[in-house]
């Protein structure tokens, strides 16, 4: 689903953001990309959706080579996939209904469409009854599940999440954590960033740990610290 | 590209609502502009319509009577042609048929004129070119007396200086329209820019979850698009109803001081459509431009 080869990215004037990557990820895994502050993890999310180009090696993603397509196919390639951030940038004069049916009407599907995936897949996140509010009279568990729905109402293959839990307490991070395995659970390949140890010993998922830019370990049914042998 | 759909219709119409201040100054700037660039146009065809029968250097008109017979109008004929080229350049010789038509056309704001008027009272005439402008009047009055002949008319003067008054009024006016025609471009582009950035929000969804660029773009190009038709379409309304007063700016019939200018509803009406046509495609560029600077995708 996803195969970084060789990958390497470096930003104008700094360090090397991701040093020789060669990772595969296949269809319906569920995966943590952990490490600290400036290892990598956001650009290799990023360089998933075309958002950054690699400077050397090949991605691909979905069966296509990601540094071959032309810029007009970017944004059917980014149908594919749904993202997920820390900050989970929702458009604050929108309803949540609104917010999530925004993904649908700018891809061109029907108002049919739009009105039946909508409610299904707020209820699906728990936030049936909240449709109709915005965006800040949720609380933050509620705004991040708002911004899963409308990444997962096109049904993609793939679900990128950055921090996705970085702001949330324990508690409300444990459901959104039920949310993204459920989700997972329907055939969706999950890759989620994150630095929180808890996270991640808690699930005992595929762990790619990046330092530096570079792939230190890549490990079924890890946990976030290295585990002496 | 799902152009016309509802989504893009209500995008469009809340962007030129939220900034209705920068949207009525690029409409205003438009409107002033192109009635400027429509005024000019007004005022070319009065002009050109007043002088029809002086075009293509034409100083001198010997209009045969009405009843003259075939043998005068073609001793005259053979007397033109004995002159070329040493004192007349060329003349061409223009029937009852070809007078009536540009009498109607000259007189189209008199319809009373032409209700008492028909082919056959329209006289015959040569129009010469002569080879020196300075012995016009010697020919004129040398034509002046012969057999069939009604008049000989040399309004050189009087042409020369609609003609003069026109090229002035037409070289200011076009210089204010294209001045405030940059004016109005860089309204609609500072619009658009505005309306890209209070909607950037928006836009980082839209290539979050793989709206095409000409999703995201044609909202924005539709509202430099209607800018540009609506101020277009004030400019036509002038030009359309005023045409008249426009026509009047270069003065009156250099050959009766006492017929205004004047614009056939028709004229005016092709002289409206090319300026709505160039308002759209101002609008449209504006706007394209500024997508193309400001809205990276």
């Amino acid at each position: 689903m996803i195969r970084f080869d060789r990958v390497s990215k470096t930003y104008k004037g700094t360090v090397a953001a991701l040093r020789d990557v060669t990772v595969d990820i296949r269809r319906g895994e569920f995966v943590f990309i952990v490490g600290p502050s400036g290892s990598g993890k956001t650009t290799f999310l990023r360089l998933i959706t075309k958002e950054e180009r690699a400077d050397e090696g090949e991605i691909w993603v979905a069966g296509k080579e990601v540094g071959e397509l032309p810029p007009w196919k970017v944004p059917y390639l980014r149908r594919n996939i749904g993202c997920v951030f820390q900050d989970y940038r929702l458009l604050p004069d929108r309803s949540v209904y609104d917010n999530v049916a925004f993904a649908l009407e700018v891809i061109g599907r029907s108002r049919h469409f739009v009105r039946s995936q909508v409610p299904q897949i707020l209820e699906l996140v728990g936030l049936g009854g909240k449709m109709d509010r915005k965006p800040n009279e949720l609380s933050g568990g509620e705004q991040q599940r708002v911004a899963v729905a409308r990444a997962f109402v096109n049904r993609p293959l793939i679900l990128l999440a950055d921090e996705p839990t970085g702001n949330l307490d324990p508690a409300t991070t444990a459901g959104i954590m039920r949310l993204l395995e459920r989700i997972n659970q329907y055939g969706t390949t999950v890759v989620m960033a994150t630095h929180q140890h808890d996270v991640v010993d808690a699930m005992r998922k595929r762990v790619i740990e990046l330092d530096h830019g570079t792939v230190v370990r890549d490990q079924a049914r890890g946990i976030y610290g290295m585990v002496d042998a | 590209m799902a152009i016309p759909s509802p989504y893009v219709l209500r995008e469009t119409g809340s962007n030129l609502v939220r900034n209705i201040v920068m949207t009525v100054a690029a409409v205003v700037t438009m409107a002033v502009s192109l009635t400027a660039l429509g005024g000019v146009l007004i005022m070319r065809q009065a002009v050109n319509q007043a002088t029809v029968q002086y075009q293509h250097g034409v100083e001198m008109i010997i209009f045969m009577q009405a009843t003259a017979s075939q043998q005068e109008i073609s001793g005259m004929h053979q007397e033109l042609v004995s002159m070329v080229p040493s004192q007349i350049n060329r003349c061409f010789y223009v029937d009852k048929a070809q007078a009536w038509s540009e009498f109607k056309q000259i007189f189209s704001g008199e319809p009373d004129m032409v209700k008492v008027m028909d082919v056959q009272k329209m006289p015959p005439s040569f129009r010469c070119v002569p080879a020196r402008a300075q012995s016009v009047s010697v020919l004129a009055a040398k034509f002046q007396q012969q057999a069939g002949v009604l008049d000989v008319k040399y309004p050189g003067q009087a042409i020369k200086e609609e003609l003069a008054r026109f090229a002035t009024l037409r070289n200011v006016a076009l210089v204010v329209a294209g001045g405030v025609m940059l004016g109005a471009i860089a309204l609609v582009v500072n619009t658009i820019q505005l309306a890209i950035f209070a909607r950037r929000r928006e836009v980082a969804v839209m290539k979050l979850v793989g709206a095409t660029n000409w999703f995201i773009r044609v909202p924005f190009m539709l509202e430099g698009l209607t800018e540009g038709l609506v101020g277009a379409v004030i400019a036509f309304a002038v030009t359309y109803f005023a045409r008249n007063t426009l026509a009047s700016f270069t003065g009156s019939n250099p050959f009766i001081p006492s017929l205004p200018l004047y614009v056939s509803p028709h004229a005016a009406l092709l002289t409206g459509v090319f300026v709505v046509v160039v308002g759209a495609l101002v609008g449209a560029l504006g706007s394209g431009f500024a997508v193309r600077r400001f809205l990276s995708v």
